[in-house]
């Protein structure tokens, strides 16, 4: 399994566990607000419990351009490459 | 010592050298700092901002999170005699857009030579303080001079602090509070917790320090006394409420305060397991403000955290508003609070509180503090006896000067020393019933938005009539928390799909714009909404008929209905020439 499938599943697990999530595995293409329907409240929540999961740490800057699924899989995938 | 500004308080220090902030971070590390300490860290921030030629009497803003950087700058900033002004961080994953328009706006409107921010903030500042164009532009604590400055004696009429009550790209308000006012409002807190010689309050907070709640409920009052305050980030608290009721218990807090749906979130979000071993029975006082309080959380909270020792009479009902720096009203302390039942109809359709047994159940939020009065009157200002419900009126040492640089805006709020809090209730019994709003302001888990802002979310949505659309928020019975409602017309030549298509595309602008989930979207045909003469909108009008299920287009004026019309008032003209009785 790629890295990113990983990464990918790590955060629709995420989604399910703290987020209400009940489809599958979420899609790279979602879009958090759109898509997902994060409030702001449920976005600090997604962004501290994949923080949490993967021992990352995001910090404004790369939360910038975080916008869809794929966004933040990026992110956390060049996090964890440090 | 009577102190007559927040750098008293800062000279005085030394008597309890126990004293100082706790952070605690995600993992439940703590990091401590004296309040001397504290001190000197500011007087070098005042160094430097000396140095750069910052004067008496400057707005400083501040964009820092929980952080002793966030307290550097405050207290740096005052010694230098300037104006903090603490503005929110960016919320995490959301639209940048909107945040940088929203904080250019509010750096614009204090005439800020320079903003002070925490050095992961400022990379994505950029856009904001170009926009703003402050002399200095921005600059972290690390990049100040590093020079030894004068303290700036400042008085008690000097602006000590601005807060912004609602961050808003139409129409920020920034309420401008003197020396004078806050040390009035933390004399007022203090006398409720008296310091033993063997026993000290110690207060336990994630409010956001930006807000008055935390800002000048918990931080000043604990400078003043010395004491230990353990602070949480807000953005922790809210994805993990546990860590709030962890350090109550570990820190053996005494005073906590939050807004209602913060005790929600406990109810809903922490697991039996996260309280293993939290013992809560220190924690006297619960405060619960910045919102309304609602039956239907605070009993479940009670019910629920007993099992750790929390005390049913700790839960304590406040009023307040940054207009006023904090609290205006008290519940009584270590009693149970207190709710009644009143007739809906006679509350909502007459404004009369009579109590009945299967009424609205309304939460007591208590008596007027020491050195407030309060008044309940009328549209035209008269007093109105107990039991009517009318306009909140408030009288008190801690009121603001103002509104930052705006006397108009001022002037509609504050007459004759009294300020028009735009709530509405009524006195029963020397208690305070609140019932509603009358002002616009949005209010939903314990923060102020302004309509506009939503409002703009929806316009160029295609079927949108542009400059119909009012957005409110109201309070169901039981419910646990505020809700969302957007009444929007359609435009007259919307097609089927786009009216469709509408109200989700609604709460996809809203919850992108501004963050907020909308509960409800209603559609109206053109012209529904009530506007006053002169054309503006009605929020507070809107909402009440919506809640009456009355909210309708008016008739369509037809060539019948106008022949019609005239008839009757050509046949009463007719009656009155002579002078015959209506048939």
């Amino acid at each position: 399994m790629s890295d990113d499938m990983i990464i990918l599943q790590g955060i629709s697990e995420v989604a399910r566990l703290h987020l209400g999530w009940q489809g599958g595995d979420l899609s790279p293409e979602m879009r958090l607000v759109e898509d997902l329907r994060l409030d702001s409240v449920r976005l600090m929540t997604l962004a501290a419990e994949v923080e949490n999961r993967f021992r990352i740490f995001l910090d404004e800057a790369d939360e910038l351009a975080i916008e869809t699924v794929a966004d933040l899989v990026a992110v956390v995938r060049r996090k964890l490459g440090r | 010592m009577a102190a007559e500004t927040l750098l008293d308080y800062l000279d005085c220090l030394g008597r309890f050298p126990d004293g100082g902030l706790r952070f605690v971070d995600r993992a439940e590390r703590a990091t401590w700092f004296p309040w001397t300490e504290i001190r000197e860290r500011a007087l070098a921030v005042c160094g430097g901002l000396r140095a750069l030629g910052i004067e008496r009497g400057d707005r400083i803003p501040l964009i820092f999170p929980t952080e002793i950087e966030f307290f550097d700058a405050f207290f740096g900033v005052q010694l230098a005699g300037a104006v903090p002004v603490p503005l929110y961080p960016p919320v995490r994953l959301g639209r940048l857009g909107q945040y940088l328009r929203g904080t250019a706006r509010m750096i614009e409107r204090t005439r800020a030579p320079l903003v002070l921010a925490d050095a992961r903030v400022k990379r994505i500042l950029g856009e904001a303080v170009a926009l703003a164009r402050p002399r200095l532009g921005c600059k972290t604590l690390g990049e100040l001079p590093r020079e030894r400055g004068e303290v700036v004696r400042v008085g008690p009429s000097d602006l000590a602090l601005v807060q912004f009550s609602s961050g808003t790209t139409v129409d920020p308000k920034p309420v401008a509070l003197s020396h004078r006012a806050i040390i009035a409002q933390v004399e007022i807190l203090n006398s409720f917790w008296q310091d033993t010689a063997d026993f000290r309050h110690t207060c336990v907070s994630w409010l956001p320090l930006y807000h008055d709640m935390g800002l000048i409920g918990c931080v000043v009052p604990a400078l003043s006394r010395e004491a230990q305050l353990t602070l949480i980030g807000p953005e922790l608290f809210v994805t993990r409420p546990a860590l709030w009721l962890r350090a109550l218990s570990r820190y053996r807090g005494t005073i906590s305060p939050a807004p209602n749906f913060a005790y929600g979130l406990c109810l809903h979000r922490i697991s039996d397991a996260e309280m293993e071993g939290c013992d809560l029975s220190e924690w006297r006082t619960a405060l619960d403000g910045a919102e309304a309080v609602t039956p239907a959380v605070t009993r479940a909270f009670i019910e629920r955290f007993a099992r750790w020792g929390f005390r049913p009479e700790a839960l304590t009902p406040v009023y307040g508003l940054s207009e006023a720096a904090l609290a205006v009203t008290f519940s009584a302390l270590d009693t149970p609070f207190e709710s009644r039942r009143f007739q809906r109809d006679a509350l909502s359709r007459d404004r009369i509180a009579r109590e009945a047994l299967e009424g609205r159940e309304i939460v007591s939020v208590g008596r007027p503090v020491p050195g407030f009065r309060l008044r309940i009157v009328d549209e035209a200002g008269r007093d109105l006896p107990d039991g009517r419900v009318g306009r909140v009126w408030i009288q008190g040492p801690s009121l603001m000067e103002g509104y930052l640089d705006d006397p108009l805006a001022t002037a509609r709020v504050l007459r004759d020393g009294w300020l028009d809090t735009g709530d509405l209730g009524f006195l029963m019994d020397g208690e305070l019933f609140l019932t509603g709003r009358a002002k616009d302001v949005i209010i939903l888990r314990g923060r102020n938005y302004a309509p506009e802002e939503i409002e703009r979310a929806v316009e160029g949505i295609p079927g949108v009539r542009t400059g119909c659309v009012v957005a409110a928020s109201w309070l169901p019975e039981d419910a646990e928390g505020g809700r969302l409602a957007l009444f929007v017309e359609t435009a007259r030549d919307a097609g089927p799909e786009a009216l469709a298509d509408l109200p989700e595309a609604c709460r996809t602008a809203v919850l992108g714009a501004a963050g907020l989930a909308v509960d409800q979207v209603e559609l109206l045909p053109p012209g529904t909404l009530p506007r006053t003469s002169s054309g503006k909108l009605r929020r507070a009008e809107a909402l009440r008929l919506w809640l009456a299920g009355e909210l309708a287009p008016p008739e369509p004026v037809t060539a019948v209905r106008m022949a019609k019309a005239m008839a009757r008032s050509g046949l009463a003209y007719a009656r009155l020439r002579w002078g015959r009785e209506e048939g």
